[in-house]
């Protein structure tokens, strides 16, 4: 089975004033087509440096990250954009909706971006926000949702570009208990029964060993620690 | 992402701002109206003069002298009026120099008939002053008599006649006065002199044949002059000759035919006395009139290529509406002062509309926008405001000009002028202006725009 994410001595270093701070020193991983993994650590741990790399949002220091046999580290920012665009759906703790649109418009407007017709996206949207239980909540702008509504609105943001890889950065870590298990239960579903891979980082050990296959712990920039809890 | 949806998108971010482009906007609008109405000015006085001469009937007639080595213009205008011997030389040293139109230096009357065959030429009179001895009254002075024909008349400086009429015929025995010459006859009333004979005293023509030279001839040439007395029929306000503007300023104008019969006797008198000197009857100049202005640049072009030197007031317009440009020039710098003002002004809401929508940047980057969708919402909202502003500005430099046009002909009506329309708005300047806002704002907004595509996603999504 190829990989569908290959990752070899990825290494992410930043300068702050005089020192050269090592986020990523040196990780290799493979995701499989299917997966759900969940990326634990502390803070400063590197683990959202690792996603924001997935997510084409940053570029690697040194070392290779293939997605679908293409390196990431050698795109152009036109090529990152479009890599954005198609393969990845991003899910951030801060929910990142679009405070001044409607929830069906934060849902067309990553459509819009991938140059989808304006009935298509406006068909989609409805869909999908009927298919995460908002559906008579569409034309609610973020500020009149709770949380755990405008983390689903990014939710069937993520999905509406039909990408191979969810990206979730703490979906939960802004939500109270009984909703981050709604969200996870969501996320749960869709690796599930649609097939989705899903690369979660998070800092709850007890959440990630709950919902997902594989766990991987970093600390200072490096693996130290990986486990495959439940293998259905 | 389609053309359509950038707009939209651009037009719905303005939207959520509506204070700020509004003001910005109206930024824009001030500076467009400014420039709009400087330039509408100049171009509002340009048709003003423009029409205004045009309607003189000047503008048909071109004056012909002999060829100089530099065509046209009035300083060869100026330098042909002096005949001399440095005008009788110049051909001979310019023609076998070059294979340029060989200069011809005498205007005759064989030239008048060449000039009347081309094409649009109504027709061809010479310039003639004769040289009379006025006399009024107990005073008398020598001037020189310009001939003006019948055709000049309801043209030029004989639109209006001050006070009389214009000769009843070419060959009438009538004059008419400049104002200022009048005055000098007849301080406090020159009015009365309509109807008073000035006499004038001239070579007589076709007094038989010129006596012969000899020692004789200054008794003789005494002896051929005649007094005649010529009924003063006009007086007009300005001194001008028979065509506006030239050389042949007089304020004693007789008809051309009379003119041309007293000048031509004067000349045989001269002959008579200096015998040597050319035989044919030559004139310092021609006038050539066409059958509309707009051929005059044409005719005038022809007359050129055959040697002589022309000149119509059409050059003059020509130095008149370079004049306007270098006019319009200033007014639209000074228009643009306020237009620079605005630019920053949309510079300066991009860029804290950027600031402000710094986190939304990063989202849409995040779900998949690229640099040029980001760059092309921010330049269409930057041009979109540019299109508002322009639109407005240009309603607002007409209203503006309207009302400064409408306190401006009071005041002209007032000072007895006659009021027009000093502010012009033709289409190419509406379109001009909202297209060159829309230009400006685009300059303006592509720091911004830039800058916004380069944001770095992870930050922007960082920003609060």
């Amino acid at each position: 089975m190829t990989a569908l994410l290959e990752i070899r001595n990825l290494k992410k270093h930043y300068q702050m004033g005089a020192s050269t701070v090592r986020a990523l020193d040196g990780v290799s991983l493979a995701v499989e087509p299917g997966e759900f993994v969940a990326l634990l650590g502390t803070s400063g741990s590197g683990k959202s440096t690792l996603l924001n790399l997935i997510a084409g949002l940053d570029r690697p220091t040194e070392g290779s990250l293939r997605i679908f046999d293409r390196d990431l580290a050698q795109m152009s920012s036109e090529e990152l954009s479009l890599h954005r665009r198609r393969n990845v759906g991003i899910i951030f703790q801060s929910f990142n909706l679009v405070a001044t649109m409607t929830a069906r418009e934060n849902i067309t407007l990553a459509m819009m971006f991938a140059g989808v017709p304006r009935a298509e996206r406006d068909a989609a949207a409805a869909s999908l926000l009927e298919a995460i239980g908002l559906g008579g909540r569409q034309d609610h702008r973020p500020r009149e949702l709770s949380g755990g509504e405008q983390q689903r609105v990014a939710i069937a943001r993520a999905l509406s570009k039909k990408p191979h890889l969810l990206l979730a950065e703490e979906p939960t870590g802004n939500l109270d208990s009984h909703t981050s298990r709604d969200i996870l239960t969501i996320l749960k579903n869709l690796n599930e029964r649609e097939g989705k891979t899903i690369i979660m980082v998070t800092h709850d050990a007890s959440l990630a060993a709950s919902y997902a296959n594989r766990t991987i712990t970093m600390l200072d920039g490096v693996i130290i620690d990986e486990q495959t809890p439940s293998r259905v | 992402m389609t053309f359509r949806d950038t707009l939209s998108l651009a037009l719905r971010n303005l939207g959520e701002a509506k204070l700020r482009t509004s003001l910005t906007t109206l930024g824009v609008s001030i500076g467009i109206a400014s420039l709009a109405g400087m330039v509408s000015l100049g171009v509002g006085l340009q048709d003003q003069f423009v029409s205004r001469f045009t309607k003189s009937g000047l503008f048909d007639t071109i004056t012909v002298t002999p060829g100089q080595d530099i065509p046209g213009g009035l300083a060869t205008l100026a330098r042909g009026g002096r005949r001399g011997f440095g005008a009788r030389r110049r051909p001979e040293r310019v023609a076998p120099s070059s294979n340029a139109t060989p200069l011809r230096s005498e205007l005759t009357d064989d030239t008048m008939k060449e000039l009347a065959a081309l094409e649009g030429v109504t027709e061809v009179y010479p310039s003639v002053r004769a040289p009379v001895e006025a006399k009024y009254g107990n005073d008398s002075e020598g001037m020189l008599a310009a001939g003006v024909p019948m055709s000049a008349k309801d043209e030029g400086g004989f639109q209006s006649i001050t006070f009389g009429r214009f000769f009843s015929g070419d060959a009438a025995a009538e004059c008419l006065l400049s104002l200022d010459m009048a005055k000098r006859i007849e301080q406090t009333n020159p009015q009365a002199l309509i109807g008073k004979d000035l006499i004038l005293i001239h070579a007589a023509p076709g007094g038989g044949n010129p006596p012969p030279a000899g020692p004789g001839a200054a008794l003789s040439a005494n002896a051929a002059r005649v007094e005649v007395p010529y009924r003063i029929v006009g007086i007009i306000e300005r001194e001008t000759g028979p065509f506006g503007g030239t050389a042949a300023v007089s304020g004693l104008m007789i008809p051309l035919g009379r003119a041309k019969a007293i000048a031509a006797a004067s000349r045989a008198l001269q002959q008579a006395l200096v015998p040597e000197r050319a035989s044919e009857q030559t004139y310092s100049a021609l006038i050539v009139k066409v059958k509309h202005a707009q051929l005059a640049q044409d005719v005038e072009d022809q007359i050129r290529k055959r040697g002589f030197s022309a000149f119509s007031l059409n050059d003059a317009l020509q130095g008149a509406k370079r004049g306007f440009i270098i006019l319009d020039l200033v007014l639209s710098l000074i228009g643009s002062i306020a237009l620079t003002v605005s630019s920053l002004g949309i510079m300066n809401t991009m860029v804290m509309s950027i600031l402000e929508r710094t986190r939304e940047i990063g989202i849409m980057k995040a779900i998949g926008g690229s640099d040029g969708d980001i760059r092309r919402i921010f330049l269409i909202e930057a041009s979109a405001i540019g299109l508002f502003g322009g639109l407005t500005g240009v309603v607002l430099g007409w209203l503006v000009g309207r009302v400064v046009n409408f306190g401006a002909n009071v005041y002209i009506q007032n000072q007895g002028g006659t009021p027009g329309n000093l502010f012009s708005l033709p289409l190419w300047l509406i379109g001009g202006a909202i297209g060159f806002s829309v230009t400006i704002s685009l300059i303006a907004g592509s720091y911004p725009a830039a800058r916004a595509a380069r944001l770095d996603p992870i930050r922007a999504l960082r920003h609060d």
